[in-house]
């Protein structure tokens, strides 16, 4: 049977939890450190991914990054094409991930006494170096938990990835798309295996990543 | 030399204070609340002031009226945080490192152990903050500030958070270390004791302002007003009427009775007649008369006074006791007019115990006058 769709959901996952890391981690030091007009705003629109149907999502993701979207087109005229390519999945699970790890790293930068930042300021270290030398290593449990259910969630995408990559066997279809494919086409064994590889990934991830950090979720 | 005029403004509180110290050990003491900590904050450069104007050894590091406003990395201030705030996740050589990132490797390594040789740290260079007893938090506090050579060291509350037996021991090793280095230092206290203990100058707060700013031995001989004789927590703090000032003699007329009291000779205070005046006479200073010795002789026991005993608190070694004069008037002080510190064997040898009924006198040179606030 074809095993390319966990190949590719693995691949996809990972390239879109490498760029929440880079989208979400300045995000969320800004929420949890900065105060400025369309704060409370933004805070919110962070969590909306969790709440909104992922058709929702994926439908106005589309209406962006599609041909004749803005981001699209923009694209388009560098000769890049992002809808209904692998690219397309990766910002979808990205999307579709970010709030998790947004909030949970959120919490953890707000957990680390602002003293100790300052203390480093007037030990003549930059913003920059303070992050990395202190905020950062003091909050990574946090970080590192919303990084797991991040990829984890990253890896379980569908209705986002529907919606903006389609289901295009060798090219954009994952693992949970796979899955509902055979299972449309009463395919069960194929189905089956998929789900157990999905379950045994995520579990594994969850618990073997935890325990390395002592974490609970 | 620092210099230092700020304004800030805040939500319920404002801060407007200006004072200035030379090459010494200066404490900032107050009630909590009376902006102590916002005063070290700007000047560290962690707060911005409203207005005002910051200079240390001729660096301007915040003028309000053309926009200078170092960040405080560029400050070179030493702070020591009120409960030390070293970094958990750091060794004890690492916290002292900390703020010599910018240097040679070679330099880095040589002054962070020549600064933990001189603090006592080396032994403990791989230790955790954690694993420090309080003494030892405070020196690598301490080593922390002043590796990078800052030009003025900023001590917030650094005893505040220990129980009395170590804070003793600690205030001590703390004022001996201060000493030792040699370094500009502004310390924030809200215990009169520790300020007494490790500065050479104090600068009263109250409410956000400065109450008094003065050499140490000044403060408590000379008060700048009854607000500042309250927060030193001066003992008979009383209140009376001008008869008559001049230069050198102030007359006051308090609970029936006229008292002499020596001008200020700094002050040359001259109120008008009638005007409410403040003034305190120290417990020990307030004398009885011997009724076993020949009658008073006025010229030393002036001000004499009659009255009773009516209370005592032991206070170990002395007796304070609480003394109602005699008169119609409602007692100045809760139940009582003065308080007067004895010695215990004073006290055991004229029988006070037993016997209550006392002529008391104050000698015009140890009454006190404070210019009302």
């Amino acid at each position: 049977m074809d095993l390319y769709p966990v190949w590719l959901s693995f691949q996809v996952a990972t390239s879109a939890t490498a760029l929440t890391l880079l989208a979400g981690l300045p995000l969320a030091w800004l929420l949890a450190r900065r105060r400025f007009p369309g704060h409370d705003l933004l805070a919110g629109a962070v969590v909306l991914p969790l709440v909104l149907p992922p058709t929702v999502l994926g439908y106005y993701l589309l209406l962006l990054i599609g041909s004749r979207g803005p981001v699209g087109r923009l694209l388009g005229t560098l000769g890049i094409e992002l809808a209904f390519t692998w690219r397309a999945a990766v910002l979808a699970a990205c999307v579709g991930s970010i709030a998790l790890l947004v909030k949970a790293a959120e919490a953890g930068f707000e957990s680390v006494d602002p003293r100790l930042e300052q203390a480093a300021r007037t030990l003549g270290r930059s913003e920059w170096s303070v992050f990395w030398s202190v905020t950062l290593p003091l909050a990574w449990r946090s970080v590192f938990a919303g990084t797991t259910l991040a990829f984890c969630r990253a890896l379980g995408d569908f209705g986002i990835t529907l919606m903006v990559a389609g289901s295009i066997p060798g090219l954009t279809q994952t693992m949970p798309l796979a899955i509902y494919d055979h299972v449309q086409a009463n395919q069960m064994h194929e189905a089956n295996v998929l789900a157990l590889i999905a379950v045994a990934a995520v579990t594994a991830l969850l618990m073997g990543l935890g325990r390395l950090a002592r974490l609970r979720f | 030399m620092l210099s230092l005029a700020v304004a800030k403004r805040l939500a319920g509180f404002a801060l407007d204070v200006a004072w200035e110290a030379g090459e010494e050990v200066v404490a900032l003491f107050g009630a909590s609340g009376a902006g102590k900590t916002l005063t070290l904050q700007c000047l560290a450069g962690l707060v911005r002031p409203d207005a005002g104007r910051i200079v240390v050894n001729g660096r301007v590091l915040f003028d309000g009226t053309n926009g200078v406003n170092l960040p405080p990395q560029r400050r070179r201030l030493g702070y020591v945080f009120q409960g030390y705030a070293l970094f958990p996740h750091l060794s004890v050589e690492e916290n002292v490192a900390f703020g010599l990132s910018g240097r040679p490797r070679e330099e880095r390594r040589r002054r962070t152990a020549e600064v933990m040789e001189r603090l006592g740290l080396t032994a403990l260079a791989s230790r955790r903050p954690r694993e420090l007893s309080g003494g030892q938090a405070q020196r690598v506090a301490l080593g922390r500030a002043l590796a990078p050579d800052p030009e003025l060291l900023l001590l917030d509350e650094p005893l505040s958070a220990l129980d009395a037996p170590l804070r003793r021991q600690l205030r001590d090793e703390l004022g001996s270390l201060v000493r030792e280095w040699g370094k500009a230092t502004v310390l924030v206290t809200h215990d009169l004791g520790e300020a007494f203990h490790l500065a050479d100058r104090i600068v009263i707060y109250d409410e956000g302002r400065v109450a008094q700013a003065a050499p140490k031995s000044e403060l408590l001989s000379r008060p700048a007003s009854e607000q500042v004789a309250r927060l030193l927590g001066v003992r008979n703090i009383l209140r009376g009427a001008v008869i008559k000032a001049t230069p050198e003699i102030i007359e006051l007329r308090w609970r029936g009775h006229v008292l002499e009291a020596i001008n200020s000779p700094a002050r040359r205070y001259l109120p008008a007649a009638d005007t409410p005046l403040a003034f305190f006479i120290r417990p020990e200073y307030v004398r009885l008369i011997r009724k076993d010795r020949p009658s008073p002789d006025p010229g030393h026991h002036m001000n004499r006074m009659e009255g009773r005993v009516v209370g005592e608190v032991d206070q170990g070694t002395n007796w304070m006791l609480h003394f109602r004069l005699d008169g119609p008037e409602p007692p100045a002080q809760g139940g009582h007019d003065l308080e007067i510190e004895v010695p215990k064997l004073v006290y055991e040898m004229l029988e006070i115990a037993r016997d209550r009924r006392w002529t008391i006198s104050m000698h015009r040179g140890s009454i006190q006058v404070l210019p009302s606030s």
